[in-house]
This record gives C-alpha cells, sequence and structure tokens, in this order.
C-alpha cells in the first residue's frame, strides 16, 4: 500500500507543477476561462497519450521499435523544455504589462492564440509522460489482485497518493493568491526554467546512451567532473526528485556539464534579447497611447 | 505516519476550521504534511541503506564479475540484473573502468518495475516478464547506484574499478 501511495504521489508531483503554475498564473488573466479550457483539454489529452504509451510498454502494440522509440522519448523531452522556456518568456510579457497596467492592445499584439497550444502541449506532455508509467504501474499491480479487501486498499492508496501531489497544487494556488505576484511570479520561473534544465539533460542523456552509444566522443565528456554523492545521492528518494525537478547529477559528468551549460546559456541570452525587445516595444506602444 | 500526523492535526485544529479562515488553515495544514513528509522521507532513506541485500554474482579471478553469455550480444562485455518485485539481482556487479558494457535487464516478478539510475543515466520501465537492453557509456572507477523506481528501498551498486 506505501509503494502505491509513494509512487502515485512521485509521478504525479512533476505533471502538478506545470499545471499548477500555469492554472495560479491564469487567474489573473481576464481570458482566464479560455486558458482554462485549453490547459484541460491538454491534461485530457495527456491521460489519452498515457494511456497509447503504455499500449506499447506492456508490449499490446508495437508501433515504434527500440530505436524508434528512444527518439520519440528524446523529442518528446526536448520539445517539452523548449516549451517551458516558451511559457515563461510568454509569462514574462504577461507580468509586464500587469504591472504597467497598459491597455489590453499591446498584449494583443504580442500573442496570439497560438500561444495557448504552447499550453495545451505543455500540459498534455508533462501528465503524459510521467503518466504512462503509473499507468502501466498501476495495471501491473491491478492484475496481482484478487480478494476485495485488497482491492479496497489499493484504491485508498491511489487516492491517498493522488490527494498528496494536489496538496503541491493548492499550495501553488494558495501562493499565487497570498505572495505578491512579483514574488509568486520570480520563484515559479525560476522553478520552471529549472525543470525545463532536467528534462533537457535527460533528453540529452538518452542521447547520449541511445543514439549515440555506438560512437566514441571525446574521453572528457564521459568522465565525471566531481562527485558529491557523499553529500546527497541522486540515487537517495529526496535525490531522485530534486533530479527531476532540478537537473541535480551527485557526480555529473563532462556531457551533463556541456549539456546543462548550453541550454542556460541559450535561456539567459533569449531572455536578454527578449527584455531588450519588449522594453522597446511597449515604449512604443506607450507612445502611441500617451 | 504521514496520514497519522495530518489526521491528528485536523483533529487539533478543526475549531479553527471554521472560527478563522480556511486559507489558513489551509496553509498550516499544507505546511505539517510538508514537514512529515520530510520526516517520512528522511525514515524511508535511512531504511533504505540498512535493507541492501547482499546478493552478488560470482567474481572471477582478478575480482569482476562475471559476464553474461547471449549469442545475441557479443560486441560489447554483457551484464544481467534481474529484478524481482523491488529485489535486484545481483545487488552488486563489478565491472573494469573506462569500458563501454551493456546491461540485460529482465523483470522476473510479479510486478512491473522500473529500472533507475541517475548515476548511469538510465530509466527503463518493465512490465512483468520484459526484458530491455542497455549500453551503459564508460565510467570513471567509483561506485554508481542502480534501483527498482517503483520499490526504491532497495539499491544495487555498479563497482567500477581498474583493470589492474
Amino acid at each position: 500500500m506505501g509503494q502505491t501511495i509513494f509512487v502515485v504521489c512521485r509521478e504525479s508531483i512533476e505533471a502538478l507543477l506545470v499545471i499548477g503554475i500555469l492554472y495560479a498564473w491564469m487567474d489573473g488573466r481576464a481570458d482566464a476561462t479560455t486558458g482554462k479550457k485549453w490547459l484541460f483539454s491538454g491534461v485530457l489529452a495527456g491521460f489519452g497519450l498515457a494511456a497509447l504509451l503504455t499500449l506499447t510498454l506492456i508490449g499490446v502494440s508495437d508501433l515504434l521499435g527500440g530505436e524508434g522509440r528512444a527518439w520519440f522519448e528524446i523529442g518528446m523531452l526536448a520539445f517539452a523544455s523548449a516549451l517551458i522556456v516558451q511559457m515563461v518568456m510568454w509569462m514574462r510579457v504577461h507580468g509586464r504589462t500587469l504591472k504597467k497596467e497598459l491597455e489590453t492592445g499591446l498584449e494583443k499584439s504580442l500573442q496570439g492564440k497560438k500561444s495557448w497550444w504552447g499550453v495545451f502541449f505543455l500540459a498534455m506532455i508533462a501528465v503524459g509522460r510521467e503518466g504512462s508509467e503509473t499507468v502501466m504501474f498501476l495495471y501491473g499491480s491491478l492484475l496481482q489482485l484478487g480478494t476485495l479487501a485488497s482491492y479496497i486498499s489499493f484504491f485508498t492508496a491511489v487516492a491517498i497518493g493522488l490527494a498528496l501531489a494536489m496538496v503541491l497544487f493548492y499550495a501553488l494556488q494558495i501562493g499565487g493568491r497570498f505572495i505578491s505576484w512579483k514574488w509568486f511570479f520570480r520563484v515559479t520561473e525560476i522553478m520552471l526554467l529549472f525543470l525545463g534544465s532536467a528534462l533537457f539533460l535527460t533528453a540529452s542523456e538518452k542521447l547520449l546512451s541511445g543514439p549515440l552509444a555506438a560512437t566514441d566522443l571525446p574521453s572528457w565528456l564521459y568522465s565525471n567532473m566531481w562527485d558529491m554523492s557523499s553529500v546527497l545521492s541522486d540515487g537517495s528518494i529526496f535525490g531522485n526528485l530534486l533530479a527531476s525537478l532540478f537537473a541535480y547529477r551527485s557526480q555529473p559528468i563532462g556531457w551533463d556539464v556541456a549539456v546543462l551549460g548550453t541550454y542556460w546559456l541559450v535561456v539567459m541570452v533569449i531572455l536578454k534579447w527578449q527584455s531588450k525587445d519588449k522594453t522597446i516595444a511597449i515604449a512604443q506602444v506607450t507612445a502611441e497611447q500617451v | 505516519m504521514l496520514l497519522c500526523e495530518s489526521s491528528v492535526f485536523i483533529i487539533l485544529h478543526y475549531k479553527q476550521f471554521f472560527t478563522d479562515n480556511i486559507w489558513i488553515f489551509l496553509m498550516k495544514f499544507t505546511q505539517t504534511v510538508f514537514i512529515a513528509l520530510f520526516f517520512a522521507l528522511i525514515t524511508t532513506k535511512s531504511s533504505a541503506e540498512t535493507s541492501q541485500s547482499t546478493t552478488s554474482v560470482e567474481t572471477d579471478s582478478n575480482g569482476f564479475s562475471q559476464t553474461f553469455n547471449d549469442p545475441r550480444y557479443t560486441k560489447l562485455k554483457t551484464y544481467l540484473i534481474e529484478m524481482k518485485d523491488g529485489e535486484l539481482i545481483p545487488a552488486q556487479l563489478v565491472i573494469p573502468e573506462k569500458t563501454k558494457i551493456r546491461l540485460v535487464v529482465r523483470n522476473i516478478g510479479n510486478k512491473p518495475a522500473e529500472f533507475e539510475s541517475n548515476q548511469l543515466r538510465q530509466e527503463k520501465v518493465l512490465f512483468m516478464g520484459a526484458e530491455t537492453t542497455l549500453v551503459i557509456i564508460p565510467l570513471d572507477a567509483g561506485s554508481y547506484d542502480y534501483f527498482d523506481d517503483f520499490a526504491p528501498a532497495t539499491h544495487g551498486k555498479i563497482i567500477v574499478k581498474a583493470k589492474g
């Protein structure tokens, strides 16, 4: 029972973090109803994706061969990480306009309907990816149940696991209401960017030990840069959580450091470029309005 | 334990629920749950360290684990790891440093398993009876963890050492 609670809770945390931040952030918007519809459809599509992926995992269908599956996972992870960065950029524009209380005209000129697709796909991948593992775990455990009591205890465990993960979701909603918008935005922005880096790193590691496994890369890419596993091993429960949310590695190799360095460099450049660009845009619009 | 603490909290503070603001109640409740979760994680971690199983595969004269001979995989040194409802067989492998190896991972238990290791950069879910192969990139000498993500109480270890 404890195992079921743990797996359900742990696997839903990542998805609920993304959905919780997007949901809390939408609350302040005029078009919140439309946005939440897109978010909700994304979650539903995510369950569909999870079910489909589960079928391939348990061997009912073999749509993707081994190689195809690896590429699919890499693509999905990289896409999700790009979407997160794009989402942060989008939120920045919104935060700025809210703060300066500009007319909706600017907002409309800066972002169209297509941004909602970002919300949709991000929610879908967040739910679908971890969801498929949870669905497979639950389906497999369900097959082992016999007595009525075992069924009751199983479904109670699932409910408790989900409820525990939902605490995070509600904490984010409360945070969005009670902490000043500026601070809430700053904290969630950093959390999203770190999650993006974790997804990007996982994608690159799958690339390294999947399609790139046959290639011999320079040896420094394979060597350990430092070893912190005696302080906090990423194999421990807490370390593993940090690994999946913040890209923590206790023994990073050259490849990890290079990939993370590239990610943060690109993100910094994009955000810098965006803030320069947007300051000009805002100045122009305000000038027009005056 | 989590449940106990949460319910004790509700019993102690239920009056607040009616008198104070519901959000303040919810915030305090969340705080309690997180503190409880923290302690729960610490205890699971310490129990995980003590419950390491000692089964290990036979070693050759140089102290390296014996390879798994399978006609399908001849190019790389191949080792077998079996997962059985949270148990890892073997719980320890000794392999040479800076050498690419192949792991064949099999789930022989009655429940799904997820072979995971951040240190080996692997994560693979396995349904009952499923088998997969993983290529491990050349490793420096040292020790690397692997575990069943669906039952993270037991940890396995890959010891990497110089060829000597």
